[in-house]
């Protein structure tokens, strides 16, 4: 759906389903230079399991307009007013890569205690080499192409896909494409100069689960390891794929969440 | 467009790597129709576009997944799907963009099936075509109008060899905001890679030089992900609710690849012209070679096209890497290793002479298919257009002496005494 969101055209994935802010709401946090589209394969899922959800395109980003947000923490404070606006309460947060940054901070202004987090390829820190900071300033769509490369595990240069007929990088590519250009630097700098998450990790008092990539070039797996070691009884898996679990390892993912929140219930 | 392995490697890999539990190096041919569903949830989720996976190989097939995954790979595209021949490719691509009352601007110089469809059967549904030159943007630009809804063309038009300019094409498609769907049946991705150039969708005949063999039918629809569908107004069937899944916009939930999840949705299961996963595998091995196909097929044809510019018996050729085609320049810019293994030529003599040619030749398979590993040889004057006279198949842009040769990968020198066979028989004729 689109509504108009701090005086900006703003597109939220609602997985085909009406948004119902009665029941317990799943939000994706899409991660840098990405959208709603990193979740093609969650977001109808939950949908069709009851769940109400939303997946934001944050400004600049796919469908929505507006200016990119510059910091992680301006990213978390669009965020709670976006589920303020749409007058959410249960909420699960899922993260990725950069969205989990964006969760560890909306943690600690949510107003309502989160049902739940979940990291996917996260950690508490992503430092973004200089050379790719430079390149996303540069050449948007360059770097685009290299972070596609670079995210994808083997499936990705060999174009295996569990969606018949889809490719990692062709499909890739062309969802970073919708951004507005200027939108990757300024997430790859939020993600660089974010340094508060080993505090926000430590202050997590609900339930969490991360899900790893054993092959993870952007957030590597030594980071995650640690990133959940700051938690206490952080639910973990590591799948055999690259740094984009959520399309590499679509059906996978989708049940490790469903039995996470069965525990829960 | 993101590559890590080059053309070659990906040729013989992509789509495919060895499950662990039977470690089988060749794609397995997976002869079923239908999948087990382990649970109702899990049906569900694949009747709903939940998550993607096989329910029936109508809709999609392990094998022929493996072989549009290669083929997106190759191409650079988004997503791809296989079906049942070339031209159910076009008809799937145009069925899932126009409604009646739409309009498509396309060359005027195509493939008859494809001429024919556009001319003759969519105006039936209510979708008109105005036909326009390949290679003059401009004409291009003039016959768009507010409803058009694409713009078709071959890359290389058969049989006549023109060349479309696909860079200023596109160029004026995207400023129009119209995507350019392209036949790029005699080009393939080795030659040239038209998402490179500004296209977004491709259509292909495998069929021809992909399969590469001649023995499966077969088609695909490649798309480029590059295309914003966004315009309701404009492309109600992609970005528009759908009549089914409960109302799903195509555009929103799958993006660069909604044009392929909306002829699954729709085409796949309402006309089905689905490819058999048997002739997927057969499809594959060809591609395995392409690329030492082509190499070979195009050195082959510059073999032969020097060979009938200096015969005494040819009274014209005709291909676009010679300097006397009216588009070379154009050919020279986009197909830089070379415009494809279609040649078209004059012999002495007329219509009984390329009669007598066809019938004296005797390793040239003489029959109606183009891209072969064999060379094949037909006469229009003679088989397809017999009916009409010479002055009909002029305004055709045909004559009627006019052979059409598809070079095929034999030892050249073989078949340039083959054609000294052809020639003598004529000489004696015209005698
Ligand atoms: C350029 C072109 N496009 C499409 C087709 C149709 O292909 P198919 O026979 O696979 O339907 C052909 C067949 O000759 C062709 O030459």
């Amino acid at each position: 759906m689109i509504i108009n969101f701090k005086g900006a055209k703003t597109y939220i994935g609602t997985g085909g389903k009406s948004l119902d802010n009665t029941k317990k709401t799943f939000c994706f946090l899409h991660g840098a230079g990405q959208n709603h589209l990193s979740f093609i394969q969650q977001a109808r899922f939950f949908a069709y399991k009851g769940y109400s959800v939303v997946v934001p395109d944050m400004p600049a980003h796919g469908f929505s307009d507006g200016n990119p947000c510059k910091s992680i923490k301006e990213n978390a404070e669009w965020i709670n007013d976006l589920l303020v606006e749409l007058k959410l309460k249960n909420v699960i947060i899922t993260g990725h890569s950069q969205g989990c940054l964006v969760a560890l901070e909306l943690n600690k202004i949510f107003k309502y205690p989160l049902e739940a987090i979940i990291f996917v390829a996260g950690s508490n820190e992503i430092p973004v080499n200089q050379f790719l900071l430079d390149l996303s300033k540069e050449n948007p769509q360059k770097a685009s192409q290299m972070m596609v490369i670079w995210g994808h595990g083997i499936d990705g240069d060999m174009s295996i896909n569990k969606w018949p007929g889809h490719s990692h990088y062709g499909e890739g590519n062309n969802i970073m494409c919708m951004n507005q250009p200027t939108a990757l630097n300024c997430d790859l700098n939020s993600c660089n100069d974010y340094s508060d998450g080993k505090d926000a990790t430590k202050k997590i008092k609900v339930p969490t689960l991360a899900v790893l990539a054993k092959n993870d070039q952007m957030t590597p797996l030594k980071s995650g390891l640690k990133f959940v070691e700051l938690m206490e009884n952080c639910e973990t898996h590591i799948l055999d794929c690259g740094h984009f679990i959520p399309s590499e390892r679509p059906l996978e993912l989708n049940s490790i969440i469903n039995s996470f929140l069965s525990k829960l219930e | 467009m993101s590559e890590n392995y080059k053309f070659d490697t990906l040729s013989l890999h992509a789509g495919h790597i060895p499950d662990k539990e039977t470690g089988s190096r060749a794609v397995p041919i997976y002869q079923t129709t239908s999948y087990v569903f382990n649970s109702t949830e899990e049906a569900a989720s694949l009747y709903n576009m939940e998550v993607g996976g096989h329910l029936y190989t109508r809709i999609s097939n392990p094998t022929v997944a493996a072989l549009e995954q290669r083929l997106a790979a190759l191409e650079g595209g988004a997503s791809a799907l296989a079906c049942s021949s070339g031209m159910a490719a076009m008809h799937l691509v145009i069925s899932a963009i126009c409604s009646s009352g739409d309009h498509i601007v396309a060359s005027s110089k195509m493939y008859g099936a494809n001429i024919n469809l556009l001319q003759h059967t969519m105006p039936r549904f209510g979708v008109n075509t105005d036909f326009v030159n390949p290679n003059d943007p401009e004409a291009i630009k003039k016959a768009i109008k507010p409803n058009t809804k694409l713009v078709f063309g071959e890359v290389i038009g058969n049989p006549g060899l023109d060349i479309m300019d696909v860079p200023e094409t596109a160029k004026i498609c995207n400023s129009e905001n119209i995507p350019l769907v392209l036949d790029a049946t005699f080009n393939t991705p080795y030659l040239m890679q038209p998402f490179k150039h500004g296209a977004n969708i491709i259509v292909h005949s495998l069929t021809k030089w992909l399969g590469g063999h001649g023995i499966a039918i077969g088609g695909a629809i490649v798309n480029g992900g590059n295309f914003d569908w966004g315009d309701k107004d404009k492309f109600p069937t992609i970005s528009g609710p759908h009549f089914a899944l409960g109302g799903i916009s195509f555009w929103e939930e799958f993006g660069p690849s909604a044009l392929i999840a909306k002829i699954r949705a729709e085409g796949m299961y309402n006309f089905g012209p689905s490819l058999s996963p048997t002739n997927a595998f057969h499809l594959m091995q060809g591609i395995e070679t392409l690329p030492l196909r082509m190499k070979k097929h195009i050195e082959n044809t510059h073999s032969i096209l020097d060979f009938l510019v200096n015969h005494e018996m040819v009274k014209w050729v005709k291909h676009p890497d010679l300097e006397t085609h009216p588009d070379h320049e154009v050919a020279k810019r986009i197909l830089p290793k070379g415009s494809g293994s279609i040649v078209a030529f004059g012999i002495k003599g007329g219509r009984e002479a390329g009669k007598l040619f066809i019938e004296s030749v005797q390793l040239a398979s003489h029959l109606a298919n183009v891209g072969d590993a064999k060379t094949l040889l037909i006469h229009p004057g003679s088989t397809t257009h017999s009916h009409l006279s010479s002055e009909a198949m002029k305004e055709g842009g045909l004559t009627d002496d006019m052979i059409r040769l598809s070079v095929g990968l034999e030892d050249i020198n073989d078949i340039k005494k083959d054609f000294e066979r052809g020639f003598k028989a004529v000489k004696k004729l015209n005698k």
